[in-house]
């Protein structure tokens, strides 16, 4: 066949591979953060982040960066996995061969990454892992909050507000995930035997244009809705904006969860939601453990973080703590 | 009288319209509490398809010359992105911002239409690539958060300005709050794309080529300028469906429009629209989008769980597509 021709027939090939590699190249290079020059005395931190595709992750970081520098002797050396497993296993790999003096992990999931967290852990370096767990208990420290914690947290401002009677309709994150299936689970525990009734629920998947779907088709079946608890802030501003289109937003009560600066707590104060739960990124208490472990002091083996409440009422105040026994039953 | 029949039921017409009829009889059994008979049912969810249908109708213009566009989904989020920017944080008015967030869309298209006229690298890989590069240029600009009303200081607080009103005015309604405006915006890119495709040279020129290309280059068609112009016009109406979703989520999110370029192909395909190229049309992609924007609102009044939907929706993508290939 004549050289055009062949050309023609692997340009698609060099196209698809170049495509793959562009795509597959931005993970692997580590996005140096040097709070100060010089390689005396500071130590490097090797942080693996599940995906930086959701909020809350990029906030996790950027609250990472922060507390770190306020340490001038930490380096931390950040890698996304852009939500592959393997790819998250490559990270601990390199991290241990660059020889690196703590790993900070964000799984994506627990099975996969527990052997490479042991075998890390059992050649000497430090793991601390943050917010979603590895199974066993071959690293140095967990550190996270308990979804099911803030969704009984939730479930408890809300029957207080309702006065223990009212219909509910609740938006859910994808259920097929883990922080999703808690907050459910919390929600539930905390109303059950009340005369809460959820009388709508569907599987938003954490994101605002399926939230508003959804709760436009409970706004045309039920009349009457006293509140929407939506397991993120987009979603319940998804509700929210539904309702407002059918002119019945003053009516309802909105609740969210992860009270993001910029989002839910915007939210708040904007008159949009009346109650955001934060679920803490956990990066300065990851901070405060990395530099205890580098001075050979000893941590917990697990670090619940609590949560904030965010209402119209204490919102300028920042909030108000939750106890860590808010809503058990 | 069985020869009747049979032409009746050989036009994709009759079987695009027998798919939506089977689906709006579903509503009709499964009416969740009389949901279905109300008129703000209807009104959302076609609200809710008008994006989708948007995006349908490019698709099927691409589709028509034999080709695909994978990136329309980012290339959604690349704009509402870049819209919000100039919108909500720049403070732009929409005389400026909506002409550059067209311009932004088409030139994507462009992009994409030259790898594959020009360069002539097969339409899957060109736009796959395009669909990877957009998403990353939607996160670049803004290092991944969403552009929304919350504008960060440099002191690291957040100043709250208002909804533009570009935006309050397309995510509204009209006829007595019986019509959202964006329905208004998909029937009209519906009417452009249907008088492009059937009423103007270059729609003739997009048939032959989708059918033969080699012929229809003999025959003196420009297959490179209208293959072009084929993902410049729905790199457009992308852009189009991109400002919609800004205006809708009162937001730019660099992550939305994810997996929206499959629902786009399925509303081509279920409006009759052939993969190979040559076949299909813009009245029967609007039949489409009304099928699949009515299957999930039925699916979502009456509640039905989330695996449920996801294996209802394609065994009924599967028996619609069956459907037509019968009568070829």
């Amino acid at each position: 066949m004549s050289d055009v021709s062949r050309f023609h027939k692997i340009a698609p090939v060099m196209a698809l591979a170049a495509a793959l590699w562009a795509a597959g190249c931005g993970s692997g290079e580590p996005a140096r953060e040097a709070s100060s020059r010089g390689g005396q005395g500071k130590y490097t931190i090797g942080m693996s982040q599940c995906n930086l595709g959701e909020p809350w992750r990029v906030q996790m970081n950027a609250d990472l960066r922060e507390a770190a520098a306020k340490h001038p002797d930490i380096e931390i050396i950040f890698k996304d996995a852009q939500n592959d497993t393997l790819r998250q296993r490559a990270h601990i790999e390199e991290f241990v061969s660059a020889g690196v003096d703590l790993i900070i992990v964000s799984p994506k999931e627990s099975q996969p990454l527990t052997e490479p967290v042991a075998r890390a852990y059992a050649g000497g370096i430090p793991v601390i892992v943050l917010d979603r767990a590895v199974l066993g208990d071959q690293f140095t420290t967990f550190i996270g909050a308990d979804n099911r914690l803030v969704g009984r947290a939730a479930g408890e401002w809300i029957k207080t507000k309702l006065g223990g009677k009212g219909r509910v309709v609740e938006l859910k994150g994808l259920m097929t995930s883990p922080p999703a299936q808690d907050r459910n689970r919390g929600f539930r525990e905390a109303i059950e035997g009340s005369g809460i009734e959820v009388v709508f629920e569907a599987d938003m998947k954490w994101l605002e244009a399926d939230a508003r779907k959804e709760m436009e088709s409970a706004l045309a079946r039920y009349p009457k809705i006293d509140l929407v608890y939506a397991h993120n802030d987009p979603g319940a501003h998804g509700a929210y904006l539904a309702a407002k289109a059918a002119g019945r937003e003053g009516e309802i009560v909105f609740v969210g969860i992860d009270a993001l600066p910029q989002e839910g707590v915007a939210y708040v104060v904007q008159g949009i939601l009346d109650a955001t739960f934060q679920y803490p990124t956990g990066a300065a208490e990851a901070i405060d453990a990395a530099m205890k472990i580098l001075r050979n002091e000893t941590v917990e083996k697990q670090i619940t973080l609590g949560s904030r409440i965010f209402t119209r009422e204490n919102v300028e105040q920042g909030g108000a703590p939750l106890s860590q026994g808010a809503g058990a039953p | 009288m069985t020869e009747i029949r049979q032409r009746i039921l050989a036009d994709p017409a009759t079987r695009v319209l027998m798919a939506l009829l089977a689906v709006l009889l579903l509503g009709v059994i499964f009416s969740a509490d009389g949901a279905f008979y109300r008129l703000a049912t209807h009104r959302d969810a076609l609200r809710q398809a008008s994006v989708y249908g948007i995006l349908g109708c490019g698709m099927t213009l691409v589709i028509v010359t034999g080709g695909i566009d994978l990136a329309v989904g980012s290339v959604l989020a690349l704009v509402s992105v870049v819209f919000s920017l100039m919108s909500i944080w720049w403070g732009w008015p929409a005389i400026v911002a909506v002409p550059i967030s067209l311009a932004v869309g088409a030139a994507c298209g462009a992009v994409s239409g030259s790898l594959t006229a020009y360069f002539r690298i097969q339409p899957f890989i060109a736009t796959l690539a395009m669909m990877v590069f957009a998403r990353g240029m939607a996160k670049a600009v803004t290092g991944g958060a969403k552009i929304s009303p919350a504008v960060p200081q440099p002191d690291g607080s957040y100043q709250y300005v208002d909804v533009p009103a570009i935006f309050r005015a397309i995510d509204s309604r009209t006829l007595f709050d019986n019509l959202s405006i964006v329905t208004v915006i998909f029937l009209l890119c519906g009417a452009l794309s249907w008088a492009l495709l059937s009423r103007h040279r270059w729609g003739r020129q997009a048939y032959a080529i989708g059918g033969n290309e080699e012929a229809a280059r003999l025959s003196g068609v420009p297959v490179v300028r209208a293959k072009m112009l084929a993902y410049v016009i729905c790199g457009f109406l992308t852009a189009v469906a991109g400002i919609c979703q800004a205006a809708q989520e009162q937001q730019g999110d660099p992550e939305a429009g994810a997996g929206y370029e499959l629902t786009a192909i399925a509303i081509a395909v279920i409006g009759g629209t052939s993969l190979m190229g040559g076949r299909g049309g813009i009245g029967l992609t609007l039949i489409g989008t009304l099928t699949i924007g009515y299957l999930d609102k039925i699916l979502s009044i009456n509640a039905v769980p989330e695996a449920g939907r996801l294996m209802l929706t394609g065994v009924i993508v599967v028996a619609a597509v069956l459907g037509q290939s019968r009568g070829r």
